[in-house]
């Protein structure tokens, strides 16, 4: 039996929808891999890009960024601030060969935990087709 | 042979600081060897007479104005200069009020790098009648060769004439981020792989751009940090994706990162996807 390659996620979800969401998720039961780690932050407009770079340094082989929907955001504006600096990152990580379905920013409500199952199970499958990435030398 | 830009560079200058209008003049000086010129700050009129302008006044002067930070500064501004000028005005970064910008028409400095070692003949380049230098476009630097503009955007006072451009010589580095942009992005990550795997993170880059202001940056490791002893190659993408993030509204192309890299990396096709990223918004 071949051993299969399960990539390293790093969630970086915002308190108020998208970690809220991935809570549903649990207590509906949805299922979703494992691969993913979660860490809590207050609001995706508190992510700066250099948490993905280091994330993608120390090993991560995707990462995906999460808050509310915009319009929704607790903070007014935060995941608009997320937005626009993750549309120039996103671009600066494509330019650097980096895949561009290695990271990605998505917007979960605090109800959608179905939704949050489904994002993380796709970019699971597509990370597994991807391979890893090979950044982290140590 | 000085030329008259320079007679009158330093002529304004001594006037300027004699009557106190300013506490320095920043221009440039002979350098260590007939090619090179330094950044140098006169504050004198007997200092005002080092100043020079020749065919490669190279450095960006932009950068050397936050050690002048609450000081009058008279400065020589060429086109590429002033506009990283205009930006650090716009990030608060100089007081307009206590700047004196003397604009210097400018056909474009000659590289010192494409010289043959041992080859130091400065005067021969420079022609006095049109003030340009007298070599065709393939030894100007990369970025005066495509160079729009002879005159700055920001400017109390100018300098120099305007003569007939040569023939605009398409910009080679948007040809190579295009080529680099079609590739497949394994491929593109090979190229970045290869060429990066010569930085030894000096953060030169880093010191010598003039719009990378922080007093201290999040970016740089410390000397003794393991990842930048072992030169890290993720640690390597990860300053070099950082740094054109931080930069992404702001770089001007003055390329003084490719400047001064040592080991030759292609930062300007970094900061040209910049630009062209910024003109798609």
């Amino acid at each position: 039996m071949s051993e299969r390659f399960e990539p390293n996620i790093l969630g970086l979800l915002c308190s108020w929808c998208a970690y809220t969401g991935a809570d549903t998720a649990g207590v509906s039961r949805a299922q979703y891999p494992a691969n993913i780690r979660i860490v809590r932050v207050m609001c995706s407009g508190r992510i700066d890009p250099i948490f993905v770079a280091r994330a993608f340094e120390h090993g991560a082989d995707g990462v995906l960024v999460a808050g509310c929907h915009p319009g929704d955001c607790h903070y007014v504006s935060g995941n608009h601030f997320a937005q626009d600096r993750f549309a120039t990152f996103a671009r600066i990580l494509d330019f650097f060969g980096i895949d561009e379905r290695r990271f990605r920013l998505d917007w979960v409500s605090g109800a959608e935990g179905a939704r949050f199952a489904t994002i993380v199970s796709e970019m699971t499958e597509e990370l597994r087709a991807l391979g890893p990435l090979k950044m982290k030398v140590s | 042979m000085s030329s008259l830009i320079e007679q009158q560079l330093r002529e304004r200058a001594t006037a300027l600081l004699d009557a106190g209008s300013i506490d320095l003049f920043l221009g440039y000086r002979q350098g260590s060897r007939a090619l090179r010129v330094a950044p140098f700050a006169a504050r004198s009129s007997s200092e005002a007479e080092r100043l020079v302008w020749n065919a490669v006044c190279v450095p960006n002067l932009a950068g050397a104005l936050h050690k002048y930070a609450d000081q009058r500064v008279g400065i020589a501004l060429k086109m590429c200069d002033a506009r990283s000028v205009i930006e650090l005005l716009r990030f608060n970064q100089v007081k307009r009020e206590n700047l004196h910008v003397i604009g210097v028409v400018c056909h474009g400095m000659a590289d010192p790098e494409l010289v043959e070692v041992g080859d130091e003949t400065p005067i021969a380049w420079w022609d006095p009648a049109s003030e340009r230098p007298t070599v065709g476009p393939e030894r100007l630097l990369e970025k005066c060769a495509s160079c729009p503009k002879p005159v700055p955007d920001l400017y109390d006072e100018l300098l120099g004439t305007v003569v007939s451009a040569p023939a605009a010589v398409e910009d080679a580095r948007i040809t190579d981020v295009r080529k680099l942009e079609a590739m497949d992005a394994p491929t593109r990550r090979a190229f970045w792989q290869a060429q990066l795997s010569n930085c030894t993170l000096c953060y030169a880059c880093q010191t010598v751009c003039p719009l990378c202001f922080c007093k201290r940056c999040a970016l740089s490791l410390e000397r003794d940090d393991p990842r930048r002893q072992a030169r890290d190659m993720g640690s390597i993408f990860t300053f070099h994706m950082m740094r054109a993030y931080h930069l992404a509204e702001r770089c001007t192309g003055c390329d003084e990162c490719e400047r001064v890299c040592p080991e030759d990396i292609p930062l300007s096709l970094i900061t040209e996807k910049l630009e062209l990223d910024r003109g798609q918004q």
